[in-house]
């Protein structure tokens, strides 16, 4: 297999945490194997050391008891218990919340940047509402959603949606207002309407920053879906996985959840970066080595102009 | 040579043209007090390529911004083509060349160039062909699929020059276009700008603070002078044309440079340093 090379430092910073992860998986566990050996419970293994890596509920699961973990949690793949499903229905609905935080978050920002009062008005409240703790408001916002017959993945999108907007609104406002002065003299000079200053330059201006603040955003929202599912009554979902998983006590399962979440993560932020080099092509910088050469090229027919 | 006269002259051109630019006592003071401007004068013919030229302060940009209804004067008054600035900008009778190129950096040079065609609802068929027409005319037809970041300052510069141009407005407001470009560059332009204004028969306003550049370029230069910003006076340029790069080595040229820089000289106690 060819490793890109651009993720070799990704992958080196994996080996130095898995490197430092065994010692301290030993150094948390053998106590509390030893303490099980006294007690004289029932373990395939005669010393502390041993007994480290199999414990039922070990203080940091040893790899191979996260291997076999995440092999017990992630097949079939289709089953309403594994984690693929499950994984799914979050990421559904971080994606619906994050679009819905990204309506929200564009009204509030076309209405800061146009009028002085509203930024005024609202900025503090909208800020106040990000201060107030999710887990606390989560299950509040389902019951009253439920009393409009809004239920299942929906408030969960719509909690994801609550935490993502914020980002999405200061980043796309400070798109909208990021042309410089001279371009929108630019504008005035051609005699455009408000409307055509912000189709021709504030909202393509704004599409870089956009898909940065999607990114804080995604990960926003990702969070905000888990904690929904969790503090409310859920069938599917990561959050639903953990919260039966906690009150089982698995602590490996516990690992292996949290694990593919972070992987859900950055799939999500993958596929915001992704879309974001499909839509700002005037951005790619082409292949490295390249653009000197052609640069060098075009600043020599400079000369000849 | 010199003279404090603001009354219209005939343009090199040899034709006695009406006035499309007139400036009558403007004066602009901003909120904070500082007289950007005090008691302009100024008569500008069809056809003729006017330099503005003078230190910082000197009120030269204000007086183009003044023009172009980006700002409005405190008092006085300005009559492009026998209308106001507003009427004129919405007549949209001139282009504006900025000191940056202010080009849309998720635009291709063709798309930068066809932008005021879209703003002004031209046919879509006509905005391409223009376009492609005024990128010919400064030279820079083969780059059309470019992006703004793949080409050198100079380069952006003229793209921004075939956009000001696009819409075929009888005035071309310049504010130190050639100002961030490199010495070559900008005589190469320069020379490029008069190949323009002859071939397009447009009437250009030119603001800078290069006394060669002005005397180089134009058929008057107009010498302002700072604290408060004024018209000093306004000395007529009477180099054959075309110019070519000999035009730079003659006495004639060396004569008008030093006029310049003793009317900026005497406007203020100070050496004006290039």
């Amino acid at each position: 297999m060819r490793i890109s090379p651009s993720l070799v430092p990704m992958l080196v910073v994996a080996l130095v945490v898995l490197a430092l992860y065994w010692p301290l998986m030993y150094l948390a566990n053998i106590p509390v194997a030893q303490r099980a050996l006294d007690t004289g419970a029932a373990l395939p293994c005669q010393t502390a050391f041993e007994c480290a890596t199999q414990l039922r509920s070990p203080v940091l699961p040893s790899p191979q008891q996260l291997w076999n973990g995440f092999g017990n949690l992630m097949f079939p793949l289709n089953s309403p218990n594994a984690i693929p499903v499950n994984a799914a229905v979050t990421a559904f609905e971080t994606v619906v919340g994050l679009l819905l935080a990204a309506v929200v978050g564009f009204f509030f920002a076309i209405g800061m940047v146009a009028s002085r009062a509203f930024e005024r008005a609202l900025l503090p409240w909208i800020v106040a509402s990000q201060t107030v703790p999710i887990i606390a408001i989560a299950p509040m916002l389902v019951v009253l959603l439920g009393q409009y017959g809004v239920q299942g993945w929906l408030p969960k999108a719509i909690i994801a949606a609550y935490i993502a907007f914020f980002p999405i609104t200061i980043g796309v406002a400070k798109g909208l207002k990021s042309p410089d002065p001279m371009a929108l003299d630019l504008m005035k000079t051609y005699n455009a309407s408000h409307w055509q200053t912000y189709l021709k330059l504030r909202f393509p201006a704004s599409v870089p920053y956009l898909f940065t603040a999607f990114k804080v955003a995604m990960t926003a929202a990702l969070i905000g879906a888990i904690v929904a599912e969790i503090s409310t009554i859920s069938f599917q979902g990561i959050g639903k996985m953990l919260a039966e998983n906690s009150r089982a006590s698995d602590v490996v399962a516990m690992w292996v959840i949290m694990l593919s979440s972070a992987v859900l993560g950055i799939l999500l932020v993958a596929l915001v970066n992704w879309l974001e080099r499909l839509l700002t092509p005037w951005r790619r910088t082409g292949g490295g080595a390249a653009i000197p050469a052609k640069q060098a090229r075009l600043s020599r027919r400079e000369g000849v102009g | 040579m010199m003279q404090a006269n603001t009354s219209p002259e005939s343009s090199a051109k040899g034709s006695k043209a009406e006035a499309i630019v007139s400036v009558q006592g403007v004066s602009m003071v901003f909120p904070n007090g500082t007289v950007a401007l005090k008691d302009a004068n100024l008569e500008i013919a069809q056809g003729e390529f006017i330099s503005l030229i003078g230190p910082s302060g000197c009120g030269k940009t204000t007086l183009l911004r003044l023009l172009a209804d980006l700002i409005q004067p405190s008092s006085g008054t300005i009559r492009i083509g026998g209308k106001s600035p507003e009427e004129a900008r919405k007549a949209r009778a001139y282009g504006y060349v900025f000191q940056a190129p202010t080009l849309m950096e998720w635009r291709n040079v063709l798309s930068n160039v066809m932008l005021p065609l879209e703003v002004m609802n031209f046919p879509v068929q006509e905005r391409r062909a223009r376009a492609e027409r005024m990128l010919a005319l400064v030279g820079l037809e083969k780059f059309a699929r470019h992006y703004p970041w793949q080409l050198s300052g100079g380069m952006q510069q003229r793209v921004s020059i075939a956009r000001a141009l696009a819409f075929d407005p009888q005035l071309l407001f310049m504010d130190e276009p050639f100002g961030a470009l490199d010495e070559i560059t900008r005589e190469n332009l320069n020379l490029e700008l008069l190949r323009l204004w002859r071939e397009t028969g447009k009437t250009i306003i030119f603001v800078t603070h290069s006394i060669p550049e002005a005397v180089f370029l134009s058929t008057r230069i107009v010498v302002m002078t700072p604290r408060p910003g004024k018209i000093e006076t306004v000395i007529p340029v009477d180099l054959p044309q075309p110019r070519t790069f000999e035009t730079r080595e003659t006495t004639r040229f060396f004569e008008l440079a030093t006029a310049v820089r003793e009317a900026l000289r005497k406007g203020h106690g100070y050496e004006v340093t290039e």
